[in-house]
């Protein structure tokens, strides 16, 4: 047996990936103990002369920087939770308690910017007034009142929670401009973390509400590979999903297939039946307007399986609605029908009024399908009715008045009706759009 | 009725956690800084100090907390360099990344802290003793002449000593 020379086998020891030798030291040593002994001995020589297994690497001014931070941050926690606790956000509006300025603490930032992300996508407005106030408390701080500029990060926190509640409000302005404020802050760090691109995913979220697909999909790409790039894979995922969605309203169905079923996948892996649940009511979507309803109804039943045994009413009808859908486009119009009219019944229930009417889109294609167009006059009339008694807006009512109309004159069409669909989609965060019926 | 909660037992709590996560990625952080992109150790400890101090307020919410401090490291160290401006060092485009800890570094780190942990066990003769020859680079005899006896017990000290440790390590690790 030929030994490679000390030399080799100690550079090897030192830097696998500097030696020259390493494919030919690799195939010797699982067969000589020697050798392999050498190189052992040499790394565990080299670990003992690393000043880090001694504690010693780091200077003892940066460990107590570090520890009396952590200590800082966990006591203004806790009195943060004493003042605040059990503070409810009508409440959070009025107190004094934010006049104080002796109550001006990163803790109190902290406990308010942690309550409005819980309940945003809940209570957007409840959430906006926490976020209001956190970038109140956050602005009114010295830039040097702790180290490593963490007033930057909390400020951009704060705007960051403004933005996403106004986004979920339909104030896409206002919620653009609390988003600036949140980059500017997160700027000021010595490094990019998870601010930018959370920065970015919810610049995405308002930009697809407002229908900008293009600059939307860009950004959310972006944000997935900032959180790829951190390890966030829950962040991660999140952008994936709206990319699917960005992609499924473009009309991109099969880069939508494509994202869902990396959702789906990420949901497997997990076992988290909620992302296995809409990563397969997403597939469902993109299969059923591929025309492969076979697939489109594998996933529907799918995901209706898993919303069930979640509780999660809103989905579960939803998933059902794809189970109409799925009728429909096999020619069952009965029973499609049939389906279709306990899930409007299901979303009117539940106040979602206008998945409710786009529910009424569909049974109306299947009327207009089936010759039965005179049936669709009743059906928009109590869309209209309940599009009233929800407060509905001017551009809403008059797509829907469009529908009767067209349908008592006879001259609806499924072009017509895909146009009040398509407008009732994006009525329902941008409530000031108007209606403008298709030419004939 | 708000829930009353102890400050002080809280503090203890969270200054233990942020406590085993630093020493448990430290080396690592540096190790990133240094080896990877060539700043030098002085430079990086504020880099390590920030990016530790920014994950301290969102720790919550971080499952990976290896890949998190390296990609934040990436991002602090290519913006220190003045590669990125903030806004756009959200990530390296590098395919790995270039701070990508591959197998052989997390081994690595695994190993020292195994060490770590195991110094810190050690007989305080022992400890000083292999300090003093592998970290202050003293040699056999002036280790004997500060122990008033022969370079060669100090040799065979050294010996029982360091193979103390690799069989601890190796007990450690199995």
């Amino acid at each position: 047996m030929r030994h490679p020379a000390e030399a080799d086998l100690l550079l090897y020891a030192f830097d696998p990936a500097a030696s020259d030798r390493r494919a030919e030291i690799e195939e010797h040593l699982p067969s000589c103990g020697a050798c392999r002994q050498t190189v052992e001995s040499e790394r565990f020589d080299d670990l003992l002369r690393d000043p880090f297994v001694w504690g010693d690497a780091a200077s003892p001014a940066m460990e107590s920087s570090l520890r009396a931070r952590a200590a800082e941050i966990a006591r203004e926690d806790a009195e943060a939770e004493l003042l605040l606790g059990g503070l409810t956000p009508a409440a959070a509006a009025w107190t004094r308690r934010f006049r104080n300025r002796r109550n001006h603490t990163g803790g109190v930032v902290r406990w308010l910017t942690r309550r409005a992300h819980a309940i945003c996508e809940s209570r957007p407005l409840d959430a906006l007034t926490y976020a209001d106030q956190a970038a109140y408390v956050a602005e009114s701080l010295r830039d040097d009142r702790y180290v490593a500029g963490a007033v930057f990060e909390l400020r951009g926190t704060a705007w960051k929670e403004r933005a996403n509640a106004l986004r979920l409000l339909g104030r896409f302005d206002a919620a653009h401009e609390a988003l600036d404020r949140a980059a500017e802050a997160y700027s000021r760090l010595r490094h990019s973390g998870r601010g930018h691109a959370a920065v970015d995913f919810i610049r995405a979220a308002v930009l697809f509400e407002q229908q900008r697909q293009d600059e939307a999909a860009l950004l959310a790409e972006r944000a997935e590979r900032a959180f790829a790039h951190l390890g966030l894979d829950d962040d991660r995922m999140r952008a994936i999903f709206l990319r699917a969605n960005i992609r499924y309203e473009q009309g991109q169905l099969f880069a939508a297939t494509a994202a869902f079923h990396e959702v789906l996948a990420w949901g497997e892996a997990l076992k988290s039946a909620y992302w296995t649940g809409v990563g397969a009511l997403g597939l469902g979507n993109c299969y059923i307007d591929r025309g492969e309803v076979g697939e489109a109804s594998f996933h529907f039943r799918r995901a209706l399986v898993l919303f069930t045994e979640l509780h999660m009413e809103s989905v579960c009808i939803k998933s059902q609605w794809g189970m109409g859908r799925v009728l429909l486009a096999l020619g069952s119009h009965t029973d499609a029908l049939l389906r279709l009219h306990e899930v409007a019944a299901g979303f009117e229930r539940l106040g979602m009024v206008t998945d409710a009417a786009l529910v009424g889109l569909d049974i109306a294609d299947g009327l207009l399908t089936s010759g039965r167009t005179r049936e669709i006059i009743p059906l928009a009339s109590h869309v209209f009715d309940v599009f009233r008694q929800a407060g509905m807006l001017t551009g809403a009512l008059a797509a829907v008045a469009y529908l009767k109309e067209a349908a008592a004159a006879g001259t609806l069409t499924p072009k017509g009706v895909d146009s009040v669909r398509r407008f009732l989609r994006r009525a329902e965060r941008q409530p000031d759009l108007l209606f403008a019926p298709p030419a004939p | 009725m708000a829930p009353q909660t102890d400050p002080a037992a809280h503090d203890d709590l969270t200054a233990d956690l942020v406590e085993e996560s630093y020493r448990a990625h430290l080396a690592m952080m540096f190790r990133v800084a240094i080896r990877k992109f060539g700043i030098r150790p002085a430079e990086a400890e504020p880099l390590v100090h920030d990016v530790f101090a920014t994950f301290m307020m969102h720790s919550d919410g971080v499952r990976n907390v290896t890949a998190y401090l390296i990609g934040a490291m990436c991002n602090a160290c290519r913006q220190y360099l003045r590669q990125s401006t903030a806004e756009n060092a959200l990530f390296c485009g590098e395919e790995p990344c270039l701070a990508t800890a591959e197998d052989g570094l997390i081994e690595e780190i695994h190993r020292k802290e195994t060490l770590r942990r195991v110094l810190r066990r050690t007989g305080a003769r022992c400890r000083d003793l292999l300090h003093r020859y592998y970290i202050e680079g003293q040699s056999t005899s002036d280790i004997a002449a500060a122990y008033e006896t022969t370079p060669g017990t100090i040799q065979v000290f050294l010996h029982n000593c360091r193979e103390r440790a690799r069989k601890a390590c190796g007990g450690e690790r199995s």
